[in-house]
């Protein structure tokens, strides 16, 4: 899959940096297509160091945090590394209530997240 | 000049698909900026919202085309209101493992019931698990 409809994908200094398309995940199906889109994004020898940005997001449900879990724990299984960053404080809270600050390692902004993997 | 209504509210039946969930969650949003609520009290309200009615079509009326998901919302400038009721056989919440804890961290199940806990003021199920009513004052 080289083109996706629910995330940008880029590299940084070797770091695969993945962003948002959409403000909101909401939508089920969206969600699910998400989901799809970033465990193929993540998948991969090359895909050792990667960042997911939240700049655009503005709302993130439980079930799209499932999905991120599940990227996290393909990324881990390649013996990768994952950094969240630019969160939004009600978003960062998310993951906070939930206890998932403590699996997922969160950055302030995109170049701490990338430093942080060199 | 004509003042502003009490209150607002909606009474929806909607059917048992997630995508339909947009379509009560907009008005409200609405509505509670109208009555002047702060964009983090709009946003933990939509959150405790989502995941209640989700949980309502998915795990109470396990997606069944056949079944409906009943919403009740009330919202004036001091309170937030409403009661989701599905037609499934209900739930303990109490026997739902906690996702925050240790071992149950990375397992799917519960955490949207973390976030309505966290989100609203007051959560109470009727006896039978199948209605949830959410209760939140403006601070």
């Amino acid at each position: 899959m080289d083109q996706y409809e629910c995330i940008e994908t880029d590299k940084v200094e070797d770091v695969a940096v993945v962003k948002f398309v959409d403000e909101r995940m909401m939508d089920a199906a969206r969600i699910e297509q998400l989901g799809g889109e970033l465990m193929d994004a993540v998948s991969g020898d090359d895909k050792d160091r990667v960042v997911i940005n939240f700049e655009n997001v503005s709302f993130f449900s439980s079930a799209a945090v499932s999905k991120l879990l599940v990227a996290e724990k393909r990324i881990r299984s390649q013996g990768g590394q994952l950094r969240l960053s630019n969160l939004r404080p009600e978003v960062r809270d998310v993951f906070n209530l939930t206890k998932l600050d403590s699996v997922f390692k969160i950055e302030e902004e995109q170049s701490d997240a990338i430093e942080s993997l060199q | 000049m004509t003042s502003p209504p009490p209150n607002w509210t909606l009474e929806r039946r909607i059917p048992s698909d997630p995508d339909v969930c947009a379509k009560v969650i907009e008005p409200l949003v609405d509505a509670l900026e109208n009555f002047g609520w702060a964009a983090r009290e709009v946003f933990g309200i939509r959150m405790a919202m989502e995941e209640a009615i989700v949980n309502a079509i998915r795990h109470g009326n396990q997606c069944s085309p056949n079944k409906s998901v009943q919403i009740a919302i009330k919202v004036d400038d001091q309170e937030f209101l409403a009661t989701i009721t599905d037609q499934g056989d209900g739930f303990d919440p109490k026997q739902v493992p906690d996702p925050t804890d240790d071992e149950n961290l990375e397992c799917d199940s519960g955490r949207g019931l973390v976030l309505i806990k966290n989100y609203a003021d007051e959560v109470t199920y009727n006896q039978s698990g199948n209605s949830v009513t959410l209760k939140k004052s403006k601070p």
